[in-house]
């Protein structure tokens, strides 16, 4: 009986790695094609069935990519981009929040209405005025016509805000009674407790700038100020419709930085996440 | 400073007098709109002044081109829209978004849902480590990068989606080259960036659950589809409604994946909202229609959302 129960739970736990692990490879499917092809010489990255395994490995599409189409460039302004972004919502998010989680004030409840209903307010729906006012501060075609609209968030104020309302009073309380300012409650107490939810908000905010597409096509125009995604697009329009092999080395390099990451930072960034999505 | 120190000082300061509370009390206020300063000078400058501004834009006649010009024509931007030359396009727009969200928030949810299931189970230390950089890979990465890899993958001819259908005996499908085929397209493709995304809160809510309810469902003699109808789902619909919630704002904004794949293709097939004010604004620079059609965005995103909290109460379990 107990042998017949252990049996079929060790089924169930075959079954059950089996099916996760076939999935995964499912899901892998495009990025394992990606670095085939971008390895592959141009003529076996078309041959069908597709050769999972290059014959010899050619590096020159890397090559190609990284000297001939500098795509260093993009990268570093797709990191000065999301990294200035990441750095301002983190201290403006959190300051807003300390003043509505901490503070008493006239208008604070409409304040933060207001501040709220901005998430039904998402960028496309304002990005004609928003072009326009760019226009206007001679701000297009530059890294700041996407940082500074960005440099806040509602949700990074609502999210950071949840989190320090859970902040003990007697932290803040004792401090204050030392003669603290809410200056200093702020950085010495407050953001040293919430590295957690801080660091919650700067994963989720530097995935989401580091992958925009929208704003990056319509407020950048020249190629030195372009970044990641736009370089794929790029390459994908060149040759009329794009090299494969040049394309998926592009995306290759692309993928790479935001790849390590995740493996080293992988149960950090997952956390992140979920606490952004929850608390959300 | 130990506890009884802090309540005396308390009590003298109490004792002090109004001048000094009140000197506090402001203290506090100033500080409140000084740490509000770049916050609200952000909203105003970006969010709310842009939203109001796009309203007043939307009754003009602007040329991205010729700048300097504006006419005033009151709602001529709506009427053509809802009832002139421009209706037939806008409500086939409307019609692919809506479709587009209905479909993906279905399918997010699902897969989501079936993808947490699977991985809420304690699997070894390096395996759960590779399944979670493995199932989260594509939520973390680009869509404008692997929308491009997918759409070599798709190429009716060459690509090998239709490579291996072909093994197994099914004629090559026109994935981006047919109305239907291509809508589907994206849905496949958004499923699969995002439904990660769902997978994590699900799995999170899932956690949550007290053991102790499947417990004392089993000493009852309940079958498992009894316990994921009574207990899983129950126990799990504020999650959902938080996720119906975030899937509905973000995939009424689609842009990214259609504009990749498709641009919108073939005809106006997967053209989507958010596509059709880039088109008319940055491409036709018609900034006033653009405007007009960014306005109905707004309100059928404050409408979903309002319908949907007033919804939640019928069918969302608070514990």
């Amino acid at each position: 009986m107990t042998r017949d129960v252990r049996a079929l739970q060790t089924v169930g736990k075959a079954t059950r790695y089996a099916g996760a692990i076939l999935l995964m490879l499912i899901i892998l499917i495009p990025f394992l094609w990606m670095i085939s092809t971008s390895l592959s010489s141009v003529k076996a990255a078309y041959s069908l069935p597709p050769n999972w395994i290059p014959r010899h490995l050619n590096w020159e599409h890397y090559l190609y990519v990284l000297t001939v189409q500098n795509v260093f460039q993009y990268f570093l302004n797709s990191v000065e981009i999301s990294v200035s972004i990441t750095v301002g919502q983190l201290v403006f998010c959190a300051m807003a929040a300390y003043a509505f989680a901490r503070l008493t004030f006239p208008g604070q409840k409409v304040l933060f209405a207001l501040i709220i209903s901005s998430l039904m307010i998402p960028l496309q729906v304002t990005i004609v005025p928003v072009f326009i006012l760019m226009k206007w501060l001679h701000l297009l075609n530059t890294r700041g016509s996407l940082i500074l609209p960005a440099l806040s968030s509602a949700f990074g104020v609502f999210f950071l805000r949840q989190f320090f309302l859970t902040v003990p009073r007697e932290l803040s309380e004792s401090a204050k009674i030392d003669g603290a300012g809410n200056f200093t409650i702020f950085s010495r107490i407050f953001l040293p407790v919430s590295t957690a939810a801080l660091s919650a908000l700067a994963v989720f905010t530097f995935l989401y700038f580091w992958n925009e597409l929208l704003r990056p096509l319509i407020f950048l125009d020249s190629q030195s100020k372009k970044t990641l995604p736009l370089f794929i697009l790029l390459l994908r329009s060149m040759n009329g419709g794009g090299d494969a092999t040049e394309v998926m080395a592009g995306a290759a390099i692309a993928i790479l930085p935001i790849f390590v990451v995740f493996l080293f930072a992988q149960r950090y960034i997952v956390e992140g996440i979920v606490m952004t999505g929850i608390k959300g | 400073m130990n506890y009884r120190n802090t309540e005396m000082i308390g009590k003298s300061l109490e004792g002090q007098g109004r001048a000094r509370k009140l000197t506090a009390k402001h203290r506090d206020w100033f500080d409140a709109y000084l740490f509000l300063a770049p916050t609200l000078l952000i909203f105003l400058v970006f969010v709310f002044g842009p939203l109001v501004s796009s309203l007043v834009i939307s009754f003009y006649k602007w040329n991205l081109l010729s700048f300097s010009q504006r006419t005033f024509v009151g709602f001529r931007h709506f009427a053509s829209l809802f009832a002139g030359h421009s209706s037939a396009r806008f409500y086939l727009i409307y019609g692919n978004t809506l479709l587009f969200v209905a479909a993906e928030i279905i399918l997010f949810l699902l897969v989501g849902l079936l993808c947490a299931m699977l991985l809420n189970y304690q699997f070894k230390r390096p395996m759960q480590y590779v399944l979670r950089v493995g199932y989260f890979l594509p939520l973390v990465t680009s869509t404008a990068i692997v929308a491009g890899i997918w759409a070599f993958l798709l190429n009716t001819n060459l690509g090998i989606v239709n490579y291996y259908l072909g093994v197994i005996g099914i004629q090559p499908v026109p994935w981006l080259n047919n109305p239907y085929w291509a809508k589907a397209s994206v849905i496949i493709f958004d499923v699969w960036k995002n439904f990660g995304f769902y997978t994590l809160v699900f799995l999170a809510g899932l956690q949550n659950i007290p053991g102790y309810l499947y417990e004392a469902a089993e000493i009852d003699g309940a079958s498992s589809f009894y316990k994921l109808r009574r207990i899983t789902l129950p126990m799990l619909s504020p999650t959902t409604f938080f996720l119906l919630v975030i899937g509905f704002i973000n995939s009424v904004q689609l842009f990214d994946s259609p504009y990749v794949l498709t641009d919108g293709t073939p005809g106006d097939s997967t053209r989507t909202v958010v596509m059709l004010i880039y088109q008319d604004a940055f491409q036709n620079f018609d900034l006033g229609k653009a405007s007009a059609v960014a306005m109905t965005l707004f309100a059928v995103i404050l409408l979903g959302s309002i319908g949907q909290f007033i919804g939640q109460r019928r069918w969302v379990y608070y514990g």
